[in-house]
Parts: C-alpha cells; structure tokens; sequence
C-alpha cells in the first residue's frame, strides 16, 4: 500500500479513538456536573449530558475530516511519519479546545444554578416595620 | 426574600433611567419602585427615618431588612439575573468601599450630573 494511503489510515484510526477517549472522558464525568446543576434531576442531567457529547462528536470529527488531506507527496516512511505527527498534533490541540470549552460551559451552568439560590451580598443596616402592600409594582 | 421596594427620587432624572433601566432587566426577585417621602412610603415604612431616604437610595426587603446607599444598589444588581455575579464580585472587602464612594458621589451630585448627561445629549444630536 502506498505510504500516504496507510499514514492516512494511521490519522483517521488514531483521530477517533481519541475522540473517542476524551468524548467518554467528558460524558463519565461531566455528568456529576449536571446532575448538581438540575438539582439532582437525573434524567435532564443524562439529556444535556448526551446533547453535549454529541455535539463534542459531531465538531471534532467534523475537524478531523477536513484535516485530513496532506496537499503535498510524501517520500519516505520518515516524511510520513512527521507528517502524521503534524496532523495528530492539531487534533490533539482542538480535542484540549473542545474539551477546555464544555469545561467552561459545565463550569459557567453551574455556576448559573448556584446564583439563583445566594443570599444578599450584604448584611442590612437594619430592620423596620412594614405595614400593608405596596401598589406601584415595577 | 422574594421582593424588593426601591425607594427613589422621582424629581432626579438620573433615578428615574435607573428605574426605567431596572424594569425592563430579568430578575430573580420582584422590585417595586415608590417615591420617596411619598404618603405610601409613610404608610408603609412608619418607622423608618424619611429623611434618610431623601438622601441616598434605599432598598428594603419584603422581610423589612434596610439598605443604605451603595449596599441598595448591590441589592438592585442582586435582584437581577445578568447581574447578581456583579453584586457578589462588587461586595468583596476591596470594593466594597470604592463602590460607597463612587455611588455616594453619584447621588449627592445626582442633580448636576443629570445637566451634564442633558448636555451631552443635545451635544451629540
């Protein structure tokens, strides 16, 4: 076979599987996120869990088929293999992106659900009696 | 606590774009806007110190907890979604105090800043 068609196999062989790593990397444990975030509601927290490794799937497969063609010949085994190198390099450097950005996301959801039950962030001054109900509600 | 009154000066035309700004915001706790030193701010408040109020912002919760000044305006940002990570970040001790005295000199130069902002709009259209 020839030297590009097997470095070619060898990317797409290796560009999965990664994939596939860092995908079930993310669902394992980003489901703990998601369950603290729904307030334990498991089955929207599994939903949103598979929403998001879907969309981790659909970019970086997206990204390692467009990248897979190399635009010039190469020679020899070492030329392949530097070639490769290269080329598994830039996925690995978008699969630290991806996974660094639904960090982010995870990180940003929960942040969100822990907002909305704070307390003030200050102490009052002091406390008055309230009579009645207001009127003018904005 | 599920709701806020923001007493606010209805004659400064800087309160009243605040108000207009902070209706119009999604919030986590419902605000409501009376004037101050009004009959329903008497009625309601009976012991609270009215003449306080004309001098700063104030906010008070619907369990009767009173803010002052720059703590009232944390509880205007606390009360809204896009903006309660601001009131926790802008209370921190190191801020806390600029924040006093930035919001301590908007409102006591509330009056000449809203001739300032009246200039710079006819300046501009």
């Amino acid at each position: 076979m020839d030297i590009l068609v097997t470095a070619y196999l060898l990317y797409i062989a290796i560009s999965v599987a990664l994939t596939i790593w860092v995908a079930q990397t993310l669902f394992k444990n980003g489901r703990v996120f998601l369950v603290d975030v729904f307030h334990g509601n498991e089955s929207l927290a599994d939903s949103v869990n598979h929403l998001l490794v879907v969309g981790f799937y659909l970019v970086n497969l997206g990204y390692v088929s467009l990248a897979l063609k190399l635009g010039y010949d190469v020679a020899s085994t070492r030329e392949a293999i530097e070639a490769l190198s290269w080329k598994i390099g830039l996925v690995l450097l978008v699969l630290g992106g991806m996974h660094f950005f639904n960090l982010y996301i995870f990180s940003r959801m929960r942040r969100r659900s822990t907002l909305q039950d704070a307390l003030p962030p200050v102490a009052p001054d002091e406390y008055t009696t309230v009579r009645g109900k207001e009127s003018c509600a904005g | 606590m599920r709701r806020l009154t923001v007493l606010y000066d209805p004659q400064c035309g800087l309160c009243c774009r605040v108000h207009a700004w902070l209706i119009n915001q999604p919030k986590y706790v419902e605000l409501a806007f009376v004037p101050v030193n009004s009959q329903e701010a008497h009625y309601v408040y009976p012991k609270l110190d009215h003449t306080l109020t004309l001098k700063d912002v104030t906010v008070i919760g619907d369990d009767g907890a009173v803010y002052w000044g720059a703590k009232a305006w944390l509880m205007c940002l606390w009360a809204l979604r896009n903006y309660r990570e601001w009131s926790f970040r802008l209370s921190s001790p190191e801020l806390l105090p600029t924040a006093r005295r930035v919001v301590s000199m908007i409102s006591q130069n509330r009056h000449k800043l809203e001739g300032v902002g009246k200039l710079l709009l006819r300046d501009s259209g």
